[in-house]
């Protein structure tokens, strides 16, 4: 019951900060420069073409009419039809999607991978020189755009070792684990470096901690109290971490699919940008909105559930 | 008691040893060179980095081209060096606006509370919805690519952060002794949130603001890398990476050395920015 | 069966049904391109890699010649022009079908040039707007036109004219033409097309699968149905860097839109063919010629000879070394590419001469420190270097070029509107015929002659005659002559043609680019 309040609560907050957004997308994609008509018929289009277009898409209603009719309109699904796919935006949406899902998963299950083991290793050896490696290799590579770990990864592990594909995306969940190594990569080696730093301190908080240290006193096994302590502790601390950057893998997304010709939304919205496919970049910000709040939500539910005392927040 | 005690959040040893740390020596060295290459580039480049030379395109490492020529015949090196201008800028440009309005706003807000308070914080919920990367391109979008409005639309996201960062501080300064104290002898409201909450609460934005730096130039190089920051023939280190990505099985150090240039000072700005938290960071 | 019949199957089929060569068929040819197509239908293609697809999978009535200046037989067998030139009969070939297997017959014809000529439907109506009437008895076709029209033969040989099967649109799902057309490209499949291919697959923006028309009319080398191919795998990747790299790692066979600073590269790779497809591309710049610039302040390239000065002080040679590295030549004709029907040969057209440039400027009186605006397109790396290569060029005339960048629809909005003093912009022909191209660049009423807003009657009446003109003589004479004013008038910063870069992996042979860009699998074959 405790927790079901908590969701209604949750979710009715939700409601104003969407208005919000809404109201954000609605304004943005109204002051984008150049005449979406210009932008959907071409160039070479006669003048009477465009007065019929901005007419059909209500671009000459006043403002307050133009929002209310994105918002009804939106409310029913109805995103509006792309201009550069000529297809209606939200199945276009919903295509890339599972693309982008597939690759930002696949990132955090290798984030994960590399900067577990590694934060256990640096904070059980906290001030030698593993702990010190360790760190510096990472503050490296938060120091590196992700465009730029992208090319290295490009050049050396596909171009001249062949080891993977060069870009683009294959058939199915086993030919992906390959074909989207290097991408999932990309994103994993910036995201591990922030997982490692988080998870180090966690693990050293705990360690430190009066009732691990009274658990050693006792006799217990140094495995039975990371077991029981630490990796609780850890998993919390890395799934809330994890969920609130989730904006920041999505931004990787953005640049990595660029980089490697992923076919997924990330790319979709810088080509919608070029295109100036007013439709498309409102229902992709939009797409990239509700996601990243889902994630929120997600991340509060999990980590009240790992956790009880957090519940009252 | 004349005025409210403020509390010392550091002490001259604590300072002493974080200055002798190695990271903040290497930080140091490399910010305090990188900025000497933004403010005389002219001293160190080699070359006009904007000189076409079409009799020299494309040529690899030399005594005369040390990074080479690039594909219209630009010496690499000066174009790398006279990035710095650009790319250091970013980190001051892209980062202090959003700083100022954000410290404004975040302490306005965190003391008064209310209704605008109620406010602010639904528009930080919608803010934080967006990934940053996405509405800063939205942002530019609708501005135009190009380096001003690249800054503008950065400024506009990211007061945001600085702005609630500020306000947790100030909301947990309030709390403190000495807060309730000048509000008990009656100060005004702006002497109590300039000279007493402000200074206090500052030191967490300070070592944002750091690290924020270096993801300016993370970003700003992204941007550029994508056509929507600075725009050719500017020299920026992303524009160049994006400029050699053509070339990178063949003439890999036209992409190579921007890239290092950006890590460089990354690092050299985390590395401060490391440093600087150690100082801050209140004793207990 | 065990191992030795088959060997011996084999080789009773190797005796017997081996033509005189060995002609390498079957197998899937995998495409690089650089934009996914969206919709590919005759009447609805508008962007290049819609256009440039539709007649691997629609045919038309005739079809262009390989000079791509004669017109050939394609559905038709044979055509006949009327005396008046107000009819045009076409026979279609017996047996055509569609590659489902359903005949194609003259309603189908019929269907299909209705629809093309439809401007509600068609944005490229426009270009057979003389058709009053089309009919079928049987075999024979007949056009009735409203006027001569010089261009109708070519505009059948033309991606718009293709042929659709009727059956299929009646049968498609949605209430309008556009929404069944749409319907029918989502489930693909081989009922709409009579071409040497059918879409067997389709991901928006990241794959698409031609599959060979077993049924097609035109014949290989060996006798057999074309195409040789079983079918072609199309990749979208954008990225220009990433699109080689899958080349060059065999991933692909073709790779699309090549740099052209990497065209001496790939040349020197022994497993490629780098090829450079003639093309109708031209790139130049248009230079507003109005009296006043937008605010006002009079427009210093009003003043023909400040146009003519820019001309001659740039060296097309150093640009084209440098946005193409060679490959590419300047414009010889000032409206057209040489590929164009009727285009003339001016070469040099305004050839290099720094000396004649500034005798000009200072003639005109234009004053030292000038500024004149440049507007380029934001992203663009060919119109960075081509604006930093002009300041350079044009910096001993006292000219301060200053940068303007924007994107696109941006550039179109100030092109119509005259807000800009030069802008970078290309052209591709969609019709092999110098009509098109002319009345953009040049035709007032067209187009405001490219934004420019340039203006000569005797221009303008010799366009207007070029439209009805059916004498092929009478009409290549007027389009020369309104070559030879352009020229004079310098409305445009006369650049260069470019050539369709394809990097071709050496296992595929066959493969072609026309003028126009379409892609051409009929013949193509692949090895491996």
């Amino acid at each position: 019951m405790k927790s079901l309040a908590y969701i209604l609560k949750r979710l009715l907050l939700m409601v104003p900060t969407f208005a919000i957004v809404m109201v954000i997308i609605f304004l943005l994609v109204r002051m984008l420069p150049g005449d979406p008509a210009i932008a959907i018929a071409g160039d070479k289009a006669s003048d009477a073409d465009l007065a019929a277009i901005r007419e059909r898409l209500g671009l000459t209603e006043p403002l307050l009419v133009q929002f209310w009719l994105f918002l009804t309109n939106t409310l029913q699904g109805d995103l509006g039809r792309s201009i550069m796919l000529k297809a209606p935006t939200l199945g276009v949406i919903l295509d890339r999607l599972p693309t982008t899902a597939f690759l930002t998963l696949y990132a955090v299950t290798l984030s994960l991978l590399i900067a577990g083991p590694l934060a256990f290793v640096a904070a059980l050896n906290r001030g030698r020189w593993p702990d010190a490696a360790i760190r510096a290799v990472f503050q490296v590579g938060l120091s590196m755009p992700v465009f730029y770990i992208g090319l290295i990864l490009l050049t050396f592990l596909a171009a001249r070792a062949r080891l993977f594909p060069v870009g683009g995306i294959g058939h199915g969940f086993v030919e992906n684990l390959h074909q989207l190594f290097l991408p999932a990569m990309t994103i994993a080696l910036y995201t591990s470096a922030i997982v490692m730093r988080n998870l180090r301190a966690a693990i050293i908080e705990v360690l430190d901690a009066d009732y691990v240290q009274f658990a050693r006193a006792k006799g217990l096994s140094s495995r039975l109290i990371l077991g029981r302590h630490v990796l609780r502790n850890a998993l919390i601390s890395t799934v809330t971490l994890l969920g609130l950057s989730i904006g920041n893998l999505m931004s990787g997304t953005l640049v990595t699919e660029t980089v490697f010709a992923v076919p997924g939304v990330g790319r979709l919205m810088l080509e919608a940008i070029f295109a100036r496919d007013y439709p498309l970049i409102q229902g992709l910000t939009l797409t990239f909105a509700i996601l990243v709040s889902a994630v929120f939500l997600l991340t509060d539910l999990v980590q009240s559930w790992l956790d009880p005392r957090m519940r009252l927040t | 008691m004349s005025d409210v005690t403020l509390p010392l959040p550091e002490s001259r040893s604590r300072l002493a040893l974080a200055l002798r740390r190695p990271g903040f020596l290497m930080g140091a060295a490399i910010i305090g060179l990188s900025t000497l290459l933004a403010l005389f580039p002219w001293l160190f480049a080699p070359y006009d980095p904007n000189f076409i030379d079409y009799t020299a395109v494309g040529q690899p490492p030399s005594a005369a081209h040390p990074f080479g020529t690039d594909m219209l015949g630009r010496d690499a090196l000066s174009r790398v060096i006279w990035a710095y201008r650009i790319n250091m800028q970013m980190a001051i440009l892209a980062t202090i606006f959003a700083l100022l309005i954000g410290v404004t706003v975040g302490a306005l807000v965190g003391y008064y509370r209310g209704v605008a308070d109620m406010v602010f914080g639904r528009f930080v919920d919608a803010i934080i919805t967006f990934p940053f990367l996405v509405l800063v391109i939205a942002v530019v979008a609708v501005l135009g690519p190009g380096l001003i409005n690249m800054y503008i639309a950065i400024t506009l996201v990211g007061w945001v952060y600085y702005a609630r960062l500020m306000r947790a501080e100030v909301i947990g300064q309030m709390g403190n002794d000495y807060a309730a104290a000048g509000l008990v002898m009656g100060y005004s409201d702006r002497r109590i949130i300039f000279r007493h909450l402000l200074p206090n609460a500052i030191t967490p934005v300070i070592v944002y603001w750091m690290t924020d730096m270096a993801l300016a130039i993370l970003l700003g190089s992204s941007l550029g890398y994508l056509g929507l920051g600075a725009q050719p023939p500017q020299s920026e280190w992303g524009v160049l990476i994006a400029e050699g990505r053509n070339f990178i099985t063949t003439a890999w150090w036209l992409s190579l050395m921007p890239g290092i240039a950006i890590v460089l000072t990354g690092l050299g700005f985390s590395l401060l920015g490391d440093a600087m938290a150690d100082l801050l960071r209140p004793r207990g | 069966m065990n191992t030795r019949r088959i060997a011996s199957a084999l080789a009773l089929a190797a005796v017997l049904g081996t033509p005189a060569f060995a002609q390498d068929r079957g197998g899937i040819l995998n495409f690089a391109r650089y934009d996914g197509s969206q919709l590919v239908d005759p009447i609805y293609a508008d962007r290049n890699p819609d256009i440039w697809m539709v007649a691997s999978l629609f045919d038309t009535l005739l079809r262009l010649g390989a000079d791509g200046k004669s017109v050939e037989p394609g559905l038709a067998e044979s055509h006949e022009m009327s005396a008046d030139g107000r009819t045009v009969t076409l026979k279609l070939r017996s047996g055509l079908t569609f590659a489902d297997g359903s005949p194609l017959t003259g309603a189908d014809v019929i269907f299909s040039l209705d629809r093309a000529r439809n401007g509600d439907l068609s944005s490229w109506a426009g270009l057979i707007g003389s058709i009053d009437k089309v009919t079928a008895d049987g075999d024979m076709i007949t056009i009735a036109l409203k006027t001569p029209d010089p261009t109708i033969l070519t505009m059948l040989a033309t991606f718009n004219t293709a042929i659709v099967s009727k059956a299929a649109f009646d049968a498609a799902p949605g209430a309008t033409d556009q929404e069944k057309s749409a319907a029918i490209f989502a489930k693909g499949g081989p009922g709409v097309g009579s071409g040497p291919f059918y879409l067997c697959g389709f991901e928006q923006g990241a794959t698409m699968d031609f599959c060979a028309n077993k049924g097609y009319w035109r014949q290989g080398a060996d006798g057999k149905p074309l195409p040789y191919l079983d079918g072609v795998h199309f990749q979208v990747i954008p990225d220009d860097a990433t699109r080689i790299l899958k080349l060059q790692a065999g991933e692909v066979d073709v790779a699309e839109f090549v740099p052209f600073a990497r065209v001496a590269e790939l040349q020197a790779d022994e497993k490629l063919n780098m090829e450079l497809f003639p093309s109708t591309r031209i790139i130049y710049s248009p230079i507003n010629v109005r009296a006043t610039r937008a605010d006002g302040s009079p427009n210093p390239l009003a003043d023909v000879r400040v146009r003519q000065a820019l001309n001659y002080a740039t060296d097309k040679a150093a640009l084209i070394g440098l946005v193409l590295h060679g490959a590419g030549k300047p414009m010889s004709s000032p409206l057209m590419a040489a590929a164009t029907q009727d285009s003339i040969d001016m070469s040099p057209l305004y050839g290099y001469d720094i000396e004649k440039a500034k005798a000009l400027i200072a003639e005109a009186g234009l004053p030292a420190g000038t500024k004149i605006t440049f507007t380029t397109l934001a992203g663009s790396a060919d119109d960075a270097t081509i604006f930093a290569a002009l300041q350079q060029m044009w910096a001993p005339l006292g000219i301060d070029l200053v940068v303007e960048q924007v994107d696109g629809p941006t550039r179109g909005a100030k092109n119509r509107s005259g807000e800009f003093d030069i802008h970078t912009y290309g052209w591709v022909n969609d019709v092999n015929d110098a009509s098109q191209v002319v009345g953009w660049l040049g035709h007032t009423p067209t187009a405001n002659a490219v934004g420019t807003g340039w203006e000569d009657a005797t221009f303008n009446s010799l366009y207007e005659a070029a439209q009805t003109e059916m004498d092929p003589a009478k009409r290549a004479d007027e389009f020369a002559q309104m070559q030879k004013i352009y020229a004079e008038a310098a409305p445009l910063l006369f650049m260069y043609e470019t050539p369709f870069a394809v990097a071709v992996s050496k296992q595929v042979s066959g493969y072609v680019q026309t003028p126009l860009g379409a892609n051409v699998f009929e013949e193509a074959t692949v090895s491996r």
